[in-house]
Parts: C-alpha cells; sequence; structure tokens
C-alpha cells in the first residue's frame, strides 16, 4: 500500500514539474521584467483569436515584458479564478475581455482595489472597475452602414429606396442592439426604404442561410441583405446563390476580418460588396498598457472609443495586407 | 440499541471500511486508518509540491502561502465541494446523480426571479430569505424526483438522472427565457443578497458546515450507516428489512438540495441567475468523491475523503495557475491525476 501512494506522489510531482517547468519564462535577465497578464473570455472564437495573436505581436516589440494569456472557454467561474490567481501574482499590468458582465465585475473591482492597473477590453461590465475601458462604437458602426445602403441605393434607383432584408446576432447582446439601432437611426430618415424581413441567427453562417432560403422565398425582390456579422452575411449570399438570385442583391457584413477566411477577402472576392472593420482594440491597449507600465504619472482616459473603417472594393487589397496577421 | 443490532447478520465484510466500531478488530481498525490516510498522504504531498513550486512575490514571500490565495482556493472550491459532499451519499449507495449541474442552474434561476421578480410585502431579510427558500425547495423537489423514480421504476440512477439534467435544463431556460437575469450592485434586495452572501467568509463557512453535517449524518446516525448498507450489498440490505426505498429517495433528495444550495452561492458570487450554469459541474463533483477514496460500487467512502479530494483538485489547479500553465496542459494534468488516485486506490481493493 505504501509502494502505491508513492506511485501516485512521484507520478503527480513528475507531472506537475514538467507542467510547470515547460510554461516557465527562460534565463533570467538583468532588467526587470513586467508581466502584463491578459485574460480572455474564449479563445475559440476566431475575433478572439485574432485578438491573441495581436496582443502577441505587438508585446513582443517590448523585450522586456512578459505576457501570459488565460483562456476561460467561455466560462464566468473559470475567467474569475484565473483572474483572482493573476491578482496574487501582482502582474504590472491587467487586460481583462469579460466572459460577461455580471459576474466579472466584482474580481475587477478585486484587481483595481489591490492597486493594479486593469484594462477593460471590448466588453463592459457592470460598474467601471477598471483604469480605462477601451471598446468599439457598435452604434457607429450600424450608422455607417445604414448610410452605405442609402446611398447605394440611391445610386441605383436614383432616389432612396429598396428592399432590405436584416439579418441579426444574438438579441440582447450590446454590439447586436447597437449595430441594429445605429442602422435605424438612418433609414428612419427615408420612407422610401423597407426592411421587409427581420431575422434572427445568432451570429452563425449555417443559421442565416436558413434564414435568407426563407426570405428568398417570401419576398420576389431584395436590394440589400444587411446581416450584423460577416459570416451571417456569407450565409445569405450562399443561400441566394443556390436559388440564382445572388446577382439581384449586395451584401453587407461586419467584423472584417483578415485572412483568407475574413470579410476582407469576401469584399476582394466580390461576394460582400462592403463590411465594416470591428476593431480588436487590441493596438489602442498596447499603445495605453505600454505607458501605463512605463509612466507613472500618466493617467489614462476612463474610455477609449475605437472607430470602425469601411471596406469597400476600392480599399480592400489594402486592408487585407493591413489587417492580416500571422501568428 | 446495542441489542437490536446484534440480532442483525453482519452487513460487512471484513477488511472493508466500516463504521460499526463493535464488529471492528485490531487489523480492520488500522486498514481502515490506513485508507483514511492515503488521501490525506496524497493531499499533504500536494500541498508540499505546491509551496515548493509556487512562484515568489517582489518581497520574497511565497504567493501560494498568502493568505488570500488559500482563501481563494477554498473559495473556488466550496460550490462544487457543496455538490460532492452530498453526491458522495449517493455513490454510497451504489448510485450516481448527473443532474447536479442543471440542479445548480435551476437554483441560480430561481433565487434570482424570487429577488427581482416577485413583489412580496415582506423586509428585506425576509424577500431575501424566502429566494432562497425557494431555490432550495426547487432543488429538493428536482432530487425527491429522481429518488422516487429510482426506487419506484428500478430504473438505474444513470438514466434517471440523465432525463433529469437534460429536463431540468429545460425547465430553468423556460422560467427565464433563456436570458440571464442580472444582480446589480446598487441598494436593491437583489444586491443587498449578492453582497452578503458572496463573501468569502460565507461561501467557504457553507462548504464547512456541510461537510461537517453530512460526515456526522454518515458516521454517526443510524441513516448513514443505512446508506452504506445499500450500497454495500443491496440484497442483503432488503433481506435484513432496510428500509431501502426511502434511503434513496433521501439520498437523491439531499442531493438535490445541497445542489440548490450551490446554485444560490453561484447565483450571488456571480451576480446573476444564470439558466445555462452549472455544466459539467457532476463530473468535477464525481472526481472529487472518487479521489477521496469513495467507491463507484458503492458502500465504501467517505465525507472527509470526499473534503480531501476536493482540496487536491484545487490545489492542483491553483499550482499549476499560478505557474501560468496552459488552460488546456491543465486539463490534462488534471485527467492523468484522477487516473492515477483511482488506479492507486482501487488496488487496495483486491488486497
Amino acid at each position: 500500500m505504501a509502494n502505491r501512494t508513492l506511485a501516485l506522489l512521484l507520478g503527480t510531482q513528475f507531472l506537475l514539474l514538467t507542467a510547470c517547468h515547460s510554461s516557465a519564462p527562460g534565463p533570467e535577465s538583468d532588467q526587470k521584467q513586467l508581466f502584463v497578464a491578459f485574460s480572455q473570455c474564449n479563445n475559440a472564437e476566431p475575433y478572439r483569436a485574432a485578438q491573441n495573436a495581436l496582443m502577441t505581436e505587438l508585446w513582443a516589440q517590448y523585450p522586456d515584458v512578459k505576457l501570459v494569456i488565460a483562456d476561460a472557454g467561455q466560462d464566468d467561474n473559470k475567467q474569475i479564478a484565473q483572474v483572482e490567481t493573476f491578482i496574487r501574482e501582482k502582474p504590472d499590468l491587467l487586460i481583462v475581455a469579460p466572459n460577461e458582465r455580471a459576474p466579472l465585475t466584482a474580481v475587477m473591482g478585486q484587481a483595481v482595489q489591490s492597486g493594479i492597473p486593469v484594462i477593460c477590453l471590448e466588453r463592459d461590465i457592470l460598474e467601471p472597475n477598471y483604469t480605462t475601458y477601451i471598446s468599439a462604437d457598435n452604434r457607429d458602426i450600424g450608422r455607417m452602414a445604414g448610410q452605405f445602403i442609402v446611398d447605394y441605393l440611391s445610386k441605383k434607383y436614383g432616389r432612396p429606396q429598396g428592399n432590405v432584408v436584416q439579418i441579426k446576432g444574438l438579441l440582447g447582446v450590446e454590439a447586436e442592439i447597437a449595430r441594429n439601432d445605429g442602422a435605424h437611426d438612418v433609414f428612419a430618415r427615408y420612407p422610401g426604404i423597407k426592411i421587409v424581413n427581420d431575422a434572427v441567427a445568432d451570429w452563425i453562417q449555417a443559421k442565416a442561410k436558413d434564414r435568407m432560403t426563407e426570405a428568398l422565398r417570401a419576398n420576389p425582390h431584395i436590394d440589400v441583405v444587411y446581416a450584423h456579422n460577416d459570416p451571417m452575411a456569407i450565409g445569405a449570399y450562399l443561400a441566394a446563390h443556390d436559388l440564382g438570385r445572388e446577382k439581384e442583391m449586395i451584401f453587407v457584413g461586419v467584423d472584417g476580418l483578415g485572412g483568407p477566411n475574413g470579410g476582407i477577402k469576401k469584399v476582394m472576392d466580390g461576394i460582400l460588396a462592403a463590411t465594416f472593420v470591428y476593431p480588436l482594440c487590441v493596438d489602442k491597449a498596447v499603445e495605453v498598457g505600454n505607458r501605463i507600465l512605463r509612466d507613472r504619472n500618466f493617467k489614462p482616459d476612463k474610455v477609449y472609443t475605437l472607430h470602425s473603417t469601411m471596406i469597400t472594393q476600392q480599399n480592400a487589397a489594402e486592408a487585407y495586407g493591413q489587417f492580416t496577421f500571422t501568428n | 440499541m446495542k441489542t437490536r443490532y446484534s440480532e442483525r447478520p453482519p452487513l460487512e465484510a471484513p477488511g472493508r471500511l466500516s463504521t460499526a466500531r463493535s464488529t471492528g478488530t485490531d487489523r480492520a481498525g488500522a486498514i481502515r486508518l490506513l485508507y483514511r490516510l492515503q488521501a490525506l498522504v496524497a493531499l499533504l504531498g500536494i500541498i508540499v509540491l505546491a509551496i515548493i513550486l509556487s512562484p515568489r512575490a517582489a518581497d520574497g514571500s511565497n504567493i501560494f502561502l498568502e493568505a488570500g490565495n488559500l482563501t481563494d482556493i477554498l473559495r473556488q472550491v466550496s460550490v462544487t465541494g457543496i455538490i460532492a459532499v452530498a453526491m458522495t451519499f449517493v455513490i454510497l449507495t451504489a448510485g450516481i446523480d448527473l443532474s447536479v449541474g442543471s440542479t445548480l442552474a435551476l437554483g441560480t434561476s430561481v433565487v434570482a426571479i424570487g429577488l427581482t421578480r416577485w413583489s412580496v410585502p415582506l423586509g428585506d431579510v425576509g424577500r431575501i430569505s424566502l429566494a432562497i427558500i425557494a431555490a432550495l425547495a426547487a432543488g429538493a423537489a428536482v432530487g425527491a424526483l429522481n429518488g422516487a423514480v429510482v426506487a419506484g421504476a428500478s430504473i438505474q440512477p444513470f438514466v434517471v438522472t440523465l432525463a433529469t439534467m437534460i429536463g431540468v435544463r429545460g425547465l430553468a431556460k423556460w422560467l427565464t427565457d433563456n436570458a440571464n437575469i442580472d444582480i446589480g450592485f446598487g441598494q436593491d434586495v437583489a444586491a443587498v443578497f449578492a453582497a452578503f452572501i458572496s463573501r468569502k467568509v460565507v461561501v467557504i463557512g457553507s462548504l464547512l458546515v456541510m461537510a461537517a453535517v453530512f460526515w456526522l449524518v454518515l458516521d454517526v446516525t443510524v441513516f448513514g450507516r443505512y446508506v452504506r448498507a445499500v450500497g454495500d450489498n443491496e440484497r442483503v440490505a432488503r433481506y435484513t428489512g432496510l428500509p431501502i426505498a426511502r434511503v434513496k429517495i433521501w439520498v437523491y433528495t439531499l442531493s438535490g438540495l445541497l445542489s440548490g444550495l450551490a446554485g444560490v452561492i453561484y447565483a450571488a458570487e456571480n451576480h446573476q441567475g444564470n439558466p445555462n450554469a452549472g455544466v459539467a459541474y457532476e463530473l468535477d463533483a464525481i472526481a472529487a468523491v472518487v479521489i477521496g477514496g469513495t467507491s463507484l460500487m458503492g458502500g465504501k467512502g467517505s465525507v472527509s475523503g470526499t473534503v480531501v479530494g476536493t482540496l487536491i483538485l484545487g490545489i492542483l489547479t491553483n499550482v499549476l495557475r499560478l505557474n501560468n500553465v496552459d488552460s488546456n496542459v491543465e486539463m490534462m494534468v488534471k485527467a492523468v491525476i484522477i487516473l492515477l488516485a483511482v488506479a492507486v486506490m482501487s488496488r487496495r481493493k483486491s488486497e
């Protein structure tokens, strides 16, 4: 029996030592290592994988900075525990992309109270428990999309009128509500523009294809499809293509990720007429974060709101180079 | 009392973990002690490793041993720990309860609905108590249903609780319209509830109290002995006239009740009622129970073992996170530890 317990202990010890040492940093350097901790809510989403890649690339410019990224796999409790443990390690900077607003509010407050500078990335929380909050303006994206659609229809018919199919993401998410309301701020001024179908596809391409098929059967004439993210816009295109009607309308999406699977490539290929880059917010986070690390007296703004760029055929090729990162 | 028991045939084979002290020989007693110690020795080993592998703070102090970090670990394991304590009883009867995660979700939803949507003419304390009692009652009801079907319809616990797992999840989603119910940080009754219940003292205290109560019930009461007997050898237990159906209904009801309690604590800590909470929590609970030395075959095990198993998993996770080990590697390490622990424990059985 003693042998078995000993075997268990030795096995555990071996495992832990291997695991811990394989992820430990290299030899210690003379200069003080700055520790930046990033709590990411879900590595599995393409938008967030892109955030991680850019975060790693930008921080690598500073050899005295050690970056650690923790993935919470969309689990609130896991993210709370990961942030708690980071607090114990006393990082020089803590960046959090909260999975949900309510659960992460208290623990980020703890971080602020223990004197750690906290950057809240892209999604907000219930209380301003951060040093600074960097986000993108979704309502502005909605307005830009709306304006693009109005301009397109004005050119097509000589005046702003036409049939629009809207495809929405998860209802109740701030980004969804804002992208919807922003477009409607614009559409409200033009009674000739009609939303003939309001479909919900939860950000997912396959669902959008099904919803679009239904919309195509119900409406003999569609001018524009405004999908609140690129995968849904692509799904809508595929549905129209199956019925041979893709030339009848244009497709507009949001996200504008680079790389061969992203929205920018789809604009280059002529599948999407336009997309709107949903900023990763990472370059601003690194810029502000780096200043916080180096300059003790620097007081960042409480909120930084980033604006989107519209991608159309004209600037797609250039944007593709700009927004595509290699790991 | 003693006379009654001596009339019954012995329920446990010699050498097995026995609470009937009157039947223990010196050898059985020593083996029982070693058994209990085995999990404890593993725990001490992991603690030593954690101290050695812990990074150091700027002033040289050991981060793992900081009071804040140690209480963090206890807080982090409390929710699944509470579920695991009740799961011990279920597994001791050679059963299993897969519905605990869904019942937790139901608990969070009911307490959040009670605090934010019911207008009751009571003070803050009254409204909070009512919401908590409603959540506990909901959990207990689910448990009682599980127990009744397992006992009455003679369907395997795995299948019954699998069905409840799905159905109760659906119920929680239906009650909340599949949306989360946020609990704010203001002055309303929901915020008062969250601020109070989420305190480390209350959370960790709940785990300790539940562990102590269940430990006592298992080791000291007649009911506790019945629980072991049913799992050890149900046929013999039936012949000796034990109230098997009642025992089973009770263990599942307790499991549901504690899952509801875990849900109340979850809602306070996360400041939200969440019908999608607790997915796969049953696996964490079962892992803790199993590492603590309880056998899935029933009859053999202890609440103290479960507590030790819970702590082992919690400290392990903490050590890996303090060393910034990738969370995917973390999962693989945990898997190997669980297998190692069970392999070691089950070797004992054949000796």
